[in-house]
């Protein structure tokens, strides 16, 4: 990752993101190996930040770990955990050690985690982060001061192209557009009709944002019922369930890896959209698997 | 409305440890509305203590319509039981935290000039609007409503994550909550509305954070007085 993930956007390489998700301790030397197995396989690693509001080792403190490594970060924040003032402290923190990357997001609901009791902070949404940083970047700060010594972020968020009623969320994410983001990662996307749906939707709006499908790598038949349960706006189609229902027991991370590199490489093929966000989680290490399944990395 | 609900007897029998002679004082206004502080409610507490021991020396139960909040009407009322006041060792009130407070304040102390241990009986859980069984809470009191601009909905409130801008990523399928999928997403019902109306426009507009310096607690307002002649 020599290039940085800015002047990536700006090229019309098929851009891959993997999605890093730190741990639950201080015990980081898994992640600092999962990022030096995927650093030069990837455009940018994107780190998660306390994830389904379960706590965890800090997202600015793992891009940091990206950094070390001279990977290329890309700092996910959400709005859950801070209010503005420590958002726009954080993200000073983060461009003054070269973490120049950001995926503003709300947040998962604390009442999905692990510290249900905890105060949620929704200070800001996620449409008032990208003009936090579009402000910061101007060099000031929200309070109209100026900043001694500035930022230049590149700005990115994320979309469910898949909901029902799908009007609220597009017209959340138009005002993301109209806030102005650099790049949108979309929610797991299966079905590629929905997919495509959407990026016309984007296009005919802004074609100069960067579309980055999101693929959850499938392990068992299992995770895919339960994600289509639980997981608000993934809808993984009956045909994949009953693939990743046919393998042997202990194949279903082969088949999974299988899937999710026959997705990229039609994405990729067909041009549906710029690049793709994979998120492996737990599995950061079969990243590559998935790039080598899709073609894109040499076998 | 001010929604409560009862505290559990174990943790007021535990406030009224060692304290033998107590008073009892309700609520006509939302304490009634919720069972928790109307007249049937002081009676069973004075049971109760009275089955535990203690001496109740006063249980005040204010007709429907007399809120304890509202300052002039709870010294009218407690005006001809000074004497039961000054022997207590405690009051117990059966009413939201605004009640109990006033109480303290403007009777307690002001009035009577007594320092005197005061107790809760219930949880207050919010600004409360529906009824007569069903209640929802309505209004955070932001100090800035935004319900023109949101078709009467107001997001803050029933938006488990009070978010201006519309619907976060989590909305379920047909359109429920992330967080509580009994609930209709706010953001599904605030788009529904709008489009009925023409005005989803107002919905494309980006709105600006919050200034929540206008819930910089506590907040007070200076009226002129009701007549209550």
């Amino acid at each position: 990752m020599v290039t940085s993930f800015k002047e990536v956007l700006k090229s019309d390489k098929f851009i891959i993101t993997a999605e890093i998700g730190p741990v639950k301790g201080t015990n980081v030397q898994k992640m600092i190996d999962n990022i030096e197995i995927l650093k030069d396989k990837v455009d940018a690693l994107n780190v998660t930040d306390n994830q389904s509001a379960v706590m965890r080792y800090p997202s600015l403190g793992t891009c940091l770990l990206i950094k070390e490594q001279a990977g290329e970060p890309i700092f996910q924040i959400t709005c859950r955990d801070r209010n503005r003032l420590s958002i726009q402290a954080d993200l000073l923190f983060s461009f003054s050690r070269g973490i120049e990357n950001v995926l503003c997001l709300t947040g998962d609901s604390l009442k999905m985690g692990d510290h249900p009791e905890a105060k949620p902070v929704y200070d800001i949404d996620s449409v008032q982060l990208i003009q936090l940083v579009h402000t910061l970047n101007s060099g000031k700060d929200l309070s109209d001061s100026s900043l001694d010594g500035g930022v230049s972020f590149c700005i990115g968020a994320s979309a469910t192209p898949s909901a029902d009623p799908i009007e609220p969320q597009l017209i959340k994410y138009e005002k993301k557009l109209k806030a102005g983001i650099d790049f949108v990662q979309t929610q797991a996307v299966y079905d590629l009709d929905e997919l495509k749906r959407f990026v016309s939707y984007s296009r005919n709006i802004d074609k100069s944002v960067k579309i980055l499908a999101g693929i959850v790598l499938l392990v068992s038949a299992g995770m895919a019922k339960w994600m289509n349960e639980n997981i608000p706006g993934i809808f993984v189609p009956q045909n994949l369930i009953d693939e990743m229902a046919k393998v042997p027991k202990g194949e279903g991370l082969s088949k999974g890896i299988e899937i999710a590199g026959d997705i990229i490489k039609k994405i990729k093929d067909e041009k549906i959209c710029d690049g793709v966000h994979i998120m492996a989680i737990g599995k950061e290490e079969k990243v590559p698997d998935i790039l080598k399944a899709a073609g894109i990395l040499k076998v | 409305m001010i929604g409560q609900t009862k505290k559990p007897i174990k943790e007021i029998l535990e406030y009224l440890d060692g304290k033998k002679r107590i008073i009892i004082y309700g609520c006509g206004g939302c304490a009634t509305v919720f069972h928790t502080g109307g007249e049937p409610e002081v009676k069973e507490m004075a049971d109760i203590l009275t089955k535990n021991g203690k001496d109740v020396l006063a249980a005040i139960s204010p007709p429907f319509g007399e809120f304890t909040c509202y300052a002039p009407w709870s010294k009218k009322r407690m005006a001809s039981y000074k004497k039961q006041v000054n022997d207590c060792d405690a009051v117990l009130m059966l009413c939201c935290g605004d009640g109990l407070q006033v109480a303290r304040e403007h009777i307690l102390e002001s009035e009577f000039g007594l320092t005197k241990s005061i107790y809760p009986a219930t949880n207050p859980i919010g600004h409360m609007g529906g009824g007569p069984s069903l209640f929802r809470e309505k209004c955070i009191q932001c100090g800035e409503c935004e319900l023109g601009k949101s078709s009467g909905i107001c997001p803050m409130t029933q938006c488990a994550k009070g978010l201006l801008n519309g619907p976060c990523g989590g909305t379920r399928k047909d359109g429920k909550c992330e967080v509580n999928p009994d609930n209709d997403c706010a953001w599904v019902l605030i788009y529904k509305r709008l489009k009925e109306l023409g005005e989803l426009d107002k919905m494309r507009e980006i709105m600006p954070p919050k200034d929540w310096s206008k819930m910089q607690r506590p907040r007070e307002l200076e009226v002129e007085p009701l007549s209550l002649e």
